[in-house]
């Protein structure tokens, strides 16, 4: 069943005018740019701390985001980044794998699993999907804390060994986490431009419609929601070599939500929906660091504002304003 | 990017202007860090790690100032939230030692946020006192040249001489049963709880629980079914505490209970009130002795509540620390930790004299020897009955 | 272990266990079956029933057994105004309500924790020790649960069935247009459920703060629980929570007793993926046309 059928704009599909098009291109270009050239303006090590957190989340957001562009949402996701972190720290220290193996392992253990309940999982409507992904996430979160001999259980794994000797350099992990960055996301966009994009979106409005043009609904959400589990993996990979400690608090139903509320506030309409929230959900709190709570308030109150009147998230806003400045100037929009 | 560094100085420069025009202070600023869970579950040992801290700091700005060679500072407390979470811990210390430049910094209490601090501080030389009961707290990579500091036993101090005091004070039990729940303390703390029991000679069994569970009636039945005679709460939160002490005898456990580990017997009795008659606890801080009660007062006049254990360790490690800043007269860190070492013996105002040991068991001597009680609860107040120092190493 | 003595202690205490899946879980269901929302502030309105029940109860020194109920109808009355800037936007909208009240919890238990702060705190019980029937122990409070939960049952078995209001909600909750073209007017019916269905988190919330401990987030359990039963037993199905709560209940004693804590965490959380995937709409829900 389509999720969000009760709001009167359609969302904007996949085949997006090519101006449009090339106008997203360029944005993400100059976006790309900036990052590439902070560590250049030595901002110092806590800004790049920052930076570099702010790319492995969005790895993490946007894989989220093929879920939530077919359709659904998963609260399951920060459980299935710790999958992706236990799976990388434990090839690399316990069977001494080298990294590039360590950060492939790190894609397809979760991505594996995806596979495995995806079948069964997907066939549910979406609430339901929902709701078996929040239980689903509790489960892997508790195998971390009781399977102690695997993981460390609650005190997790200390001491996490740089990669490469050069990644001492906070600067070398940056770019590298960039460059990872820059691959997944352009993944993502790759895959939602593309034909399998516009199946999405298809699903998205109507799956009995679309099972009834002959396309395979299951198989593709299954191969997405695949997709999404490996990426997520990833930036598990990433975060674990970045703090060198994991304990399962942080692959909790909190950083699901988190991912959920950055797509939700971000936008879910489009791909530079979850980066906007990644940026904004980042970055709030280091200005508003010793005022937790107001922090969560603030999101909370996102949440209900975005689901209840813009559904667009903060993206959508912008589109909306802009196309109000266009009617106000005469223009066509 | 470039506007980031902008706001973010603009910010400071905005804090620091505030504080200049507000505190009208002629003398130079000194920041101290301190990094604790300030909100959610483990607020009541952030607040009280903060709360030390802070009376100490204002009790030496009140005489003018912390004396340092021929400079005077002032003593301006930054302190940070981790939420008991080793994200935020890693980017709170990031955070202080990268941008606020501090040098001093108490806290984060709790191994995972202590274990993910250390990697920021210690390459930067910057001292940090933390509490935690893992051992590569101290024993880690950086233990040749150590700048951490745990100022509160671990369970590697206080356990062998706990179980020795059950074993000779309480001979009639044979069986212990222990419930926890299984976060990173529980599991920590139990092994090598259990271990030490067993190797005592007595019958030990064990269940977690996860954190969060209020509804403890099942399990505590199942322990029931185990004939256990002695109950030991230990690593458990004191909310949790009261509430299997409370359960335990609703369920109909007649045995004794203790907690053999963790702080605070006052949340416990406030909870559950004469239900905890009989209660033994492990304790860090005896509220009737006399060296405790200046501290106290100055609590009371400043803070609500009960006092939490930490607070007067902390005040006790802060006070350590700028006697040692006196005594080194400079703000070089390596001077300073060195100073703190050499402090040995020094009467600190809770404990008395400083002692530090650790070498043989963690590889450098960091980790503080002080000594803890053991409470009984009568008539609704915990009562101090014995007090224990551990042998050093 | 399989003494008669253990066997009727874990009897005794999966009765209690059912009794508070049940009160937590009843104003959880109601909001589902009526309005298809999705409450997961559940737990937060839960939780301020507690902090009503506190202050009532400790600070203005009401009487217990007018405290208890009063202080769900304060939360109540107060949520009326959330149902108005918030709950009104999802009404039949599933998804939305989800997430969205994911957002509305965040902002209540913060909220909370900054007035009241993130501190423990216990609410004295009126009526305390321990009945012995016989080998077995049955606490007082625990017993003050077990009737509660039996009363509102019951209370709410004969307002559904034997009242107008009743009838009309129940209308309304099978079929939205259908009964707006009977003349039911469905924004009051809404309006009532919202209230009797917070009256109810807040009363559950009073009590369970009380059996254990208050705190700004001490919702979060009582939202699992009811979440569970409430799957289990069939969303929207009053006579589902009762049947998924006993389950809850028992299964989480026997098992706890005989097999362990985490043994039994992991046995409630299969068999509730098991039947959302097998049987999503619980076991005495009706499947919906979807």
């Amino acid at each position: 069943m389509a999720v969000v059928e009760e709001f009167a704009p359609p969302a904007p599909t996949a085949a997006d005018p090519a101006s449009a098009l090339r106008m997203k291109a360029v944005l993400g270009a100059l976006l790309a740019l900036c990052f590439l050239v902070l560590p250049l303006l030595r901002p110092g090590e806590f800004i790049l701390s920052l930076a570099t957190t702010l790319l492995i989340t969005a790895i993490a957001t946007t894989s989220l985001h093929l879920i939530v562009r077919l359709g659904s949402v998963s609260l399951a996701h920060g459980a299935f980044m710790g999958l992706g972190s236990y799976a990388a720290v434990l090839s690399a220290m316990k069977l001494g794998l080298p990294f590039p193996l360590a950060l492939i392992v790190s894609f397809l253990v979760p991505a594996a699993l995806g596979l495995a309940v995806g079948p069964v999982l997907l066939r549910l409507s979406g609430k339901y999907f929902v709701l078996v992904t929040f239980l689903m996430g509790e489960i892997i979160r508790l195998i971390f804390v009781s399977w102690q001999s695997l993981t460390g259980g609650s005190n997790g794994i200390f001491g996490i060994p740089y990669p490469y000797k050069a990644f001492a350099s906070h600067t070398v992990f940056y770019y590298f986490t960039f460059v990872l960055a820059a691959l997944c996301i352009g993944l993502v966009a790759r895959v939602l431009q593309s034909e399998i994009g516009r199946t999405m979106d298809a699903i998205r409005e109507d799956s009995r419609l679309a099972q009834c043009s002959g396309i395979p609904v299951l198989r593709t959400k299954v191969a997405i929601f695949t997709l999404s589990c490996g990426l997520v993996g990833i930036s598990g990979a990433l975060f674990a070599y970045f703090v060198r400690y994991i304990d399962p608090t942080s692959f909790s139903i909190t950083q699901s939500l988190n991912f959920v509320v950055m797509n939700v506030v971000g936008g879910m309409y489009q791909l530079a929906g979850p980066i906007v929230g990644t940026v904004f959900f980042v970055i709030l709190p280091e200005f508003l660091r010793g005022y937790v709570d107001f922090q969560r308030i603030i999101f909370g109150i996102c949440l209900v504002v975005v689901m209840a009147a813009l559904p667009g998230g903060i993206v959508g806003l912008i589109a909306r304003l802009r196309l109000l400045s266009n009617k106000v100037m005469g223009e066509n929009p | 990017m470039k506007s980031w560094k902008f706001v973010l100085s603009a910010l400071i420069a905005a804090g620091f202007a505030f504080g200049a025009v507000g505190a009208q202070a002629k003398n130079k600023e000194l920041k101290i860090g301190v990094i604790g869970a300030l909100s959610g579950g483990g607020t009541a040992w952030g607040q009280g790690l903060l709360h030390g801290v802070t009376i100490a700091a204002d009790e030496l700005n009140a005489k003018g100032g912390l004396k340092v060679g021929d400079t005077v500072y002032d003593l301006k407390i930054v302190a940070y939230d981790d939420q008991y979470n080793a994200a935020q811990a890693k980017s709170a210390a990031e955070r202080l030692v990268n941008e606020e430049k501090v040098k001093f910094l108490f806290g984060p209490v709790g191994s995972p946020g202590a274990l993910s601090a250390v990697p920021v501080t210690q390459p930067a030389h910057v001292i940090e006192f933390v509490d935690g009961y893992a051992p590569k707290i101290l024993d880690n990579q950086w233990k040749d040249n150590s700048f951490v500091f745990r100022t509160g036993l671990s369970s590697q101090e206080f356990a062998d001489p706990m179980v020795a005091w059950v074993k000779k004070n309480l001979s009639d039990v044979k069986k212990i049963g222990v419930i926890a729940p299984n976060d990173a303390v529980g599991q920590q703390a139990i092994t090598s709880l259990v271990n030490r029991y067993k190797s005592q000679g007595f019958d030990v069994w064990t269940d977690f629980y996860e954190r969060g569970t209020k509804e403890f009636t099942p399990v505590l039945l199942r322990m029931v079914a185990q004939n256990v005679d002695l109950f030991d709460l230990n690593a458990n939160a004191p909310g949790e505490a009261a509430l299997l002490i409370k359960q335990a005898r609703e369920v109909g456990y007649s045995g004794k209970i203790i907690q053999a580990g963790g702080a605070g017997v006052n949340e416990i009795v406030q909870a559950i009130g004469p239900a905890a008659n009989g209660f033994l606890k492990y304790d860090i801080v005896d509220f009737d002795d006399p060296r405790l009660q200046p501290f106290v007062k100055k609590y009371k006049a400043k803070y609500s509540g009960i006092i939490n254990g930490l607070a007067p360790q902390y005040y006790n490690t802060a006070r350590i620390l700028f006697e040692a800043i006196s005594k080194a007269g400079t703000l070089d860190t390596t001077k300073v930790r060195d100073a703190i070492e050499n402090l040995q013996g020094w009467d600190a105002p809770i404990y008395g004299p400083l002692k530090w040991t650790g070498k043989k068991t963690y590889g450098v001597a960091h980790q503080i020897l002080i000594p803890f009680y053991i409470d009984k609860v009568k008539d609704g107040k915990g009562v101090v009955i014995d007090t224990i120092t551990p042998a050093g190493d | 272990m399989f003494s008669p003595v253990i066997l009727g202690q874990v009897l005794i205490n999966g009765i209690s266990l059912s009794a508070i899946y049940i009160l937590v879980s009843l104003g959880f269901t109601l909001l589902f079956g009526i309005m298809r929302v999705v409450n997961f502030a559940h737990g937060s309105l839960a939780m301020l029933g507690g902090y009503a029940l506190f202050f009532l109860y400790t600070q203005y020194h009401v009487p217990y057994a007018i405290a208890v109920p009063l202080a769900a109808l304060v939360v109540a009355t107060l949520s009326l105004v959330l149902e108005r800037m918030v709950y009104r936007w999802f009404y039949q909208k599933m998804f939305q309500s989800m997430i969205g009240l994911i957002g509305l919890d965040m902002a209540l238990y913060s909220t909370a924790a900054i007035i009241w702060g993130p501190n423990e705190r216990s609410i004295p019980s009126p009526v305390s020790g321990i009945y012995h029937l016989g080998p077995l122990f049955l606490s007082s409070s625990k017993l003050v649960i077990i009737f509660t939960a039996a009363a509102t049952l019951l209370a709410f078995f004969a307002f559904t069935h034997l009242t107008r209001q009743g009838l009309a909600m129940r209308a309304a909750a099978q079929d939205v247009e259908t009964a707006e073209l009977q003349g039911i007017h469905t924004d009051r019916i809404y309006i009532l459920a919202f209230f009797i269905a917070i009256f109810m988190a807040a009363l559950a919330g009073g009590l369970y703060a009380q059996n254990y401990t208050l705190s700004p987030f001490m919702g979060e359990r009582p939202l699992m629980m009811a979440f569970v039963a409430v799957i289990l037993g069939g969303m929207g199905s009053i006579p589902g929570v009762a049947l998924g709560g006993i389950i809850l209940g028992m299964t989480e004693s026997f098992v706890g007793t005989y097999f362990g804590s985490t043994t039994s965490t992991f046995v409630t959380f299969g068999a509730v993926i098991l039947i959302l995937i097998v049987r999503p709409w619980g076991l005495l829900g009706t499947p919906e046309a979807s």
